[in-house]
């Protein structure tokens, strides 16, 4: 059967049919991407935070638009050469459209990576600082050594290894990029709790067995035992005599765990269907008694506390919902700080298993090189609570703590003083006395990466694409011997100083989260435009031999596609790189 | 539309000429926003800021609206479709700025919670 209206128009609506189809998507389109700009205003407007304004680096969005702009004008061209029948000419136009579109994506590719390898903490008094983590290696005695590095490109990989190596824990995985003159692997990890465990306790009923077997595989390494703390006495099957399930001191194993939580998933259910029972007796007695006119009412007015026949008590079966093991002796458990809730006597997983013990708080401590320091959320809070901002900044644990922090800042202020000063000459007072121009909170509050770069001596850094998708961390010859990176300040922060602590992804906060959202929808969107567009390029042929007219129909409306991608892309460019 | 080889011809330069248009306005958003000879308003990102760079953001996607999507002639149905997509796209909007000012659980502003949507424990009712 032939599909009409594939190239003459139909008469009541004049277009051909993939047109209207076309418009129709692209009207659905204009709303879905409507209502996340809309999110983006609200987010922004409402935000608790100080928003990252102009925080992304701007060349690769840039050479991102013009990229697209691009891929827009060889589009339209390519339909032209079709409606001229000259296939090769389409084809060249195709193709470059296509390789624009592949260019975006890798762009978008870098910046991406760029923004989830970057480590960020928040401090509990709102001190952001961002930066590289430090490398660190375990040896197979659960020894800590520590390798300061900067290096950006090193990071990266072991990183990246570090979390194919499993969502939880960081055991036993080995991560090759270590010091190869030792001739054995280390293992390097960035970013971790240490928490010296003397007991566990599992949740029956919410374990989850790739945490507890982490957990299994670090103690067994480091030669200790995990042996429950006291006997089970339970019923299996609960119309027999109890027994002992379990006696003090076995070892923990999943088949245990296994077993003891049907146990007690059983003795649930069973002690549920006696409760059941029960309250159905109390109100089938209640209900007897009851006066003709009450029987429409609502339980809660007929009575409050039903009398329950306490000789079904009998038949309730004690149950166990959790376990504690000893460990012995302590294990010295490495954790990785997304997956585990830390305080200095417990460590707790999102599975309910709560370690005991006491955290080791000198290898827990975050250490990076950091490529910015932020105050502004402590300005930001110290406004709303009507103190001076100079005099919260002052009193933050890091200015208090770290004098190369309180020197850097100093220095910054001595900037902002002249340029302050620059400002007021230029643009001088407005009619309130006031001057018209001052500085942003940004340049007030934040020690950016130029500005460190600028205030050390890597002045030869600056070029222009250094810094492409962000701060560069490269080292040079020199700091590569003492494996420092010296353009950025080594800080070292307590982690129970820590309030929050992540990667630039959604879970930084709000900005990232709409940020990702957005344009990772724009991505698939241009995935979506490369498979289209793709198709007509190498399938087209035949089509084009037989109906030329409609091959060239079915590009224009891909290329209708495509313009709209182009023109999201008009409005999220200076939305989020600009403003 | 065009049909005839002259005409796409002629279109063809048309194309190119927006091309470029769009190339210097992208060029432009950026000194705006980045070259502090030409940031208008107060220093720094601002209101102005923002109304400068939208304003050049629509006029570009104008451009590629009436050229490259052939809006400057196209059937009526095809105007239809797309105004009838912009008008649900602006109510939806409007929803999510009802959380700043919600007229209809809140009044016009004269309860104790005022016209914002959000919860404000300093103007909340005392029971």
């Amino acid at each position: 059967m032939d599909i009409p209206y594939t190239v003459t128009p139909r008469k009541d609506t004049g277009l051909y049919n993939a047109k209207v189809g076309i418009w129709l998507f692209l009207a659905s389109e204009v709303m879905l991407f409507g209502g996340l700009f809309s999110g983006y205003v609200f987010l922004r407007v409402y935000a608790d935070f100080p928003w990252p304004e102009r925080s992304l680096p701007i060349v690769p969005g840039l050479i991102n638009t013009f990229i697209l702009i691009g891929s827009s004008v060889t589009v339209v061209f390519a339909w032209a050469a079709l409606k001229m029948r000259k296939w090769r000419q389409f084809q060249v136009y195709m193709v470059i459209t296509l390789l624009c579109a592949a260019l975006f994506m890798v762009l978008k590719g870098i910046e991406y990576k760029a923004k989830w390898t970057h480590q960020a903490v928040r401090m509990k008094d709102f001190v952001v600082v961002e930066g590289h983590n430090h490398k660190f290696t375990i040896d197979s005695k659960g020894k800590i050594e520590h390798y300061p590095a900067g290096g950006h490109g090193g990071e990266g990989h072991a990183h990246h290894d570090l979390e194919k190596n499993g969502m939880f824990l960081i055991a036993d995985k080995d991560e090759s990029a270590g010091d190869k003159s030792k001739g054995k692997k280390d293992k390097h990890y960035y970013n971790k709790v240490v928490f010296n465990g003397d007991s566990v306790t599992i949740d029956l009923e919410r374990f989850y067995d790739p945490i507890v077997q982490d957990l299994m595989a670090q103690a067994q390494k480091q030669g200790s035992k995990m042996k429950l703390t006291q006997s089970i006495i339970g019923r299996p099957n609960h119309k027999v005599a109890e027994e002992t399930l379990a006696s003090e001191g076995d070892l923990l194993s999943l088949g245990l765990l296994k077993e003891l939580r049907a146990v007690h998933l059983d003795a649930k259910a069973h002690n549920a269907k006696i409760r059941t029972k029960q309250n159905r007796d109390a109100w089938a007695r209640l209900r007897k008694d009851l006066p003709k006119e009450m029987r429409g009412e609502p339980s809660y007015k007929i009575k409050n506390d039903l009398e329950l026949d306490p000789e079904f008590d009998k038949f309730i079966v004690a149950t166990t919902s959790s376990l504690t093991f000893n460990i012995e002796p302590t294990v010295t458990f490495v954790l990785k700080p997304r997956s585990v809730r830390e305080s200095a006597e417990s460590a707790s997983f999102m599975d309910g298993t709560l370690l005991s013990g006491a955290m080791d708080s000198k290898h827990s401590q975050i250490e990076m090189a950091a490529d910015a320091i932020d105050f502004r959320f402590v300005a930001q809070r110290a406004e709303e609570k009507g103190i001076d901002p100079e005099v919260a900044i002052q009193n933050t644990w890091l200015m208090k703590n770290n004098p190369k922090v309180k020197e850097l800042w100093a220095q910054h202020n001595k900037h902002i003083e002249k340029f302050e000063a620059e400002l007021l000459k230029k643009h001088g007072r407005g009619k309130d006395g006031n001057p018209t121009h001052v500085p942003t909170d940004t340049e007030r509050y934040r020690i950016g990466w130029q500005e460190l770069v600028n205030m050390g001596e890597g002045k030869e850094m600056m070029g222009v694409f250094s810094g492409f998708a962000g701060p560069v961390h490269e080292l040079d010859k020199e700091a590569k011997k003492s494996h420092y990176s010296r353009h950025f300040p080594e800080i070292v922060v307590p982690r129970e100083e820590v309030n929050l602590e992540s990667k630039f992804t959604p879970r930084w906060n709000n900005y990232y989260a709409i940020y990702f959202l957005i344009t990772g929808l724009h991505g698939l969107h241009v995935v979506g435009g490369i498979i289209v567009l793709g198709y007509f390029l190498v399938f087209g042929k035949k089509m084009y031999l037989n109906n030329p007219e409609r091959l060239a129909n079915r590009v224009e409306v891909g290329g209708l596609f495509w313009h709209f991608v182009d023109l999201v892309w008009i409005f999220l460019f200076p939305i989020l790189y600009l403003m | 539309m065009a049909d005839s080889v002259a005409e796409i011809k002629k279109a063809k330069k048309l194309y190119t000429f927006i091309g470029l248009t769009l190339f210097i306005f992208t060029g432009i958003t950026v000194a705006v926003a980045t070259v502090p000879a030409l940031d208008v308003g107060g220093h720094g990102f601002d209101v102005y800021d923002m109304v400068l760079g939208l304003l050049i953001a629509a006029f570009k996607a104008s451009l590629v609206m009436l050229i490259f999507m052939h809006l400057n002639h196209e059937k009526k149905l095809v105007y239809f479709l797309f105004i009838m997509g912009i008008v649900f796209g602006i109510f939806l909007m409007a929803i999510t700025a009802w959380a700043f000012s919600d007229p209809i659980s809140y009044g016009s502003g004269t309860t104790d919670q005022g016209k914002s949507g959000f919860y404000n424990p300093e103007r909340a009712p005392v029971d």
